[in-house]
């Protein structure tokens, strides 16, 4: 068996009335990539804060490396799940050499000195990310985009088998998006991290991903290759917009249509789009 | 990369930073109304007690109460640093979480209540406000823990709100009381550093100094919690733990500072700015220099305080108010650069 993650009728609420997950099952093979996506409140944060201990399952299981997450101390967890979470505020000036390097704090001693193997840790994440030009710099000084990828150097400077990410590119312009999608990718096939992102943007899922947990508000889920689950027809259902597909090449795309939208095929039969035409 | 903090660079800065501590309480035990040579002082005690006027001034008047300041400093700088942090707030001081109040309270009952016994060369006062501090800070713990799992705001709504009601308490009590009472409470609550046994001094330093070496312990700890609860967790720190450990060595390192000296404001929170400003943000140097500059900040207050108007003395607090506003506006001045996190 070569699953890294194996999560087993998984039920989880925060309060008696609403249950946020319901029998959840799924597995992460080794190196594999998997997006989380579905509505607002579907619970994919709170699949996140279940996977890094944060939360306890109400019923079910989740094992990492084949043990139960809650037998891990929070150190081991750390060993083997590093986090990036959608921004937060820094406080104090921390430089951004700094911040990567506390990603080392499981490695380290009361005292949190960096021996020679964890500077070099943190290096070649700096390296990796392109943030080794900025270093010195406090981290309040940096752009949004700037920032995600200090993040991520610190997630990968953790040197972690398992990168949990919630919503990295929320926050980011196009080319930020895709360059912290090309950055992970990267992470996964050259150094064969397996990563679980919890994402709005099903199009770069589907670019990127191998996999997709699709969550409904329901508690139904539906899980599989991105291109067998990401249909317009699923999406339509989960999301509850209208879609319109296409497809570049071999890469599927996909567009949420809003009542305005200015496209005479789909809005023909729309009751404004007369109005619409005249203006 | 370089600019990661290293064990060598650190113990260098602490050492230098010590040195220029001691040259501080030396220069500032030789001031004063009464020259005092340092040739005849180390002529020794003499055989007759009295017999070197100028060993007995330094050793048993002026030495002591340096010391008592250094201490007094140390502590009150050490745990603003830990409180900002925990606390993930620049505007937190040692007494945010009730400890003035707490403190205050106590020595107001022992001033009116007019106790004379004394335990162990302490003043009932000093005991009274001991006690008053630690069952406040205890109460706020409690208060912060059943609304709401110690999470930061709720022990900062708590603290608030127990510091509003002692102090209502505290002047009603005043309210009440004769009027040369109602001086020395008032002089007790602006701070002031006297001289006190040797006893009491060496308990003192040995409890503050045990208090500051643990909470230099989880000063990386201190480090990573400034990122947040989830942050800090999710890189295998135990937060609760950690948030124990600083709450409880800080409120009980405050609470012997305030009951040798009274509520010395203004230490506490412009002292780890000021370090701050130009050592950075990394607690394991933050903590143990804020600690020796409060020290030397203190003495320096305190003999100022002294001389200023000799014979008589100012309380204390109102030189470190005073004095250490407009130096850290100058501070803040020559770094508004780094400060950007105070947006």
């Amino acid at each position: 068996m070569n699953a890294v993650i194996e999560v087993e009728n998984l039920s989880f609420s925060y309060t008696p009335q609403r249950t946020i997950l319901k029998d959840l099952s799924f597995e992460v093979r080794r190196g594999g990539f998997l997006a989380i996506a579905g509505p607002n409140g579907a619970g994919k944060t709170t699949l996140l804060n279940l996977l890094c201990g944060l939360l306890r399952p109400k019923s079910g299981s989740i094992k990492i490396d084949a043990a139960p997450v809650e037998s891990y101390s929070s150190r081991k967890l750390a060993q083997k799940v590093a986090v990036v979470r959608q921004e937060f505020v820094p406080v104090f000036g921390f430089t951004v050499a700094e911040i990567v390097s506390m990603a080392r704090m499981p490695y380290l001693g009361l005292f949190g000195f960096e021996s020679e193997t964890d500077k070099e840790f943190v290096s070649e994440a700096l390296e990796e990310t392109d943030t080794a030009q900025f270093a010195s710099r406090p981290l309040y000084q940096l752009s949004g985009g700037e920032r995600q990828r200090v993040f991520i150097a610190r997630a990968l400077a953790q040197n972690t088998a398992i990168l949990l990410l919630d919503e990295p590119t929320s926050l980011l312009d196009l080319k930020y998006q895709v360059g912290i999608y090309d950055l992970l990718k990267t992470a996964q096939l050259k150094k064969g991290k397996t990563i679980l992102a919890v994402t709005h943007d099903i199009n770069l899922a589907a670019q990127y991903c191998n996999e997709i947990l699709l969550l409904d508000t329901d508690g139904s889920y539906h899980i599989g290759k991105t291109k067998d689950v990401l249909s317009p027809e699923q999406i339509e259902k989960v999301f509850s917009v209208r879609i319109f597909a296409g497809s570049l090449g071999q890469e599927k795309f996909f567009i949420p249509l809003g009542k305005f939208a200015k496209d005479s095929y789909l809005t023909a039969n729309e009751p404004d789009s007369s109005e619409q035409k005249k203006s | 990369m370089t600019d990661l903090l290293t064990p060598k660079r650190l113990t260098m800065r602490i050492i230098l930073s010590l040195a220029v501590l001691a040259a501080v309480m030396l220069v500032c035990s030789l001031v004063g109304t009464q020259k005092v040579s340092l040739k005849a002082v180390f002529a020794g005690p003499g055989n007759e007690p009295g017999q070197n006027t100028d060993y007995e001034i330094l050793v048993r008047v002026r030495l002591p109460r340096v010391i008592l300041a250094a201490l007094v400093g140390a502590a009150l700088a050490s745990c603003g640093v830990v409180l900002q942090a925990i606390l993930r707030n620049p505007l937190a001081d040692p007494y945010i979480l009730g400890v003035s109040s707490g403190a205050g309270l106590g020595a107001t009952i022992a001033l009116l209540s007019g106790i004379t016994w004394s335990f162990w060369g302490g003043s009932p006062i000093a005991l009274f406000a001991f006690a008053g501090a630690i069952t406040t800070v205890w109460l706020v713990w409690c208060i912060g823990y059943f609304t709401g799992k110690l999470q930061v705001t709720n022990l900062l709504l708590a603290g608030v709100v127990v510091n509003a009601f002692f102090t209502a308490v505290i002047m009603f009590l005043m309210s009440i009381a004769k009027s040369e009472e109602l001086r020395s409470t008032v002089l007790w609550l602006m701070g002031s550093i006297a001289e006190k046994e040797t006893a009491v001094l060496t308990a003192s330093a040995g409890c503050i100094l045990t208090g500051i070496a643990a909470l230099f312990s989880i000063c990386y700890r201190l480090n990573i919690l400034t990122l947040g609860e989830e942050e800090a967790k999710a890189l295998g720190v135990d937060t609760t733990k950690t948030r124990v450990v600083a709450f409880g060595f800080a409120a009980f390192v405050t609470a012997i500072a305030v009951s040798l000296s009274g509520l010395i404001g203004f230490v506490g929170l412009i002292i780890p700015h000021g370090v701050r400003l130009v050592s950075g943000p990394d607690h394991r140097q933050l903590m143990p220099l804020s600690a020796v500059i409060g020290a030397a900040f203190l003495v320096i207050a305190d003999t100022i305080a002294r001389i200023i108007i000799a014979p008589a003395q100012l309380p204390v607090g109102v030189i470190t108010a005073m004095v250490g506003g407009p130096f850290f506006l100058i501070l803040l001045a020559k770094h508004t650069r780094k400060v950007g996190w105070l947006k």
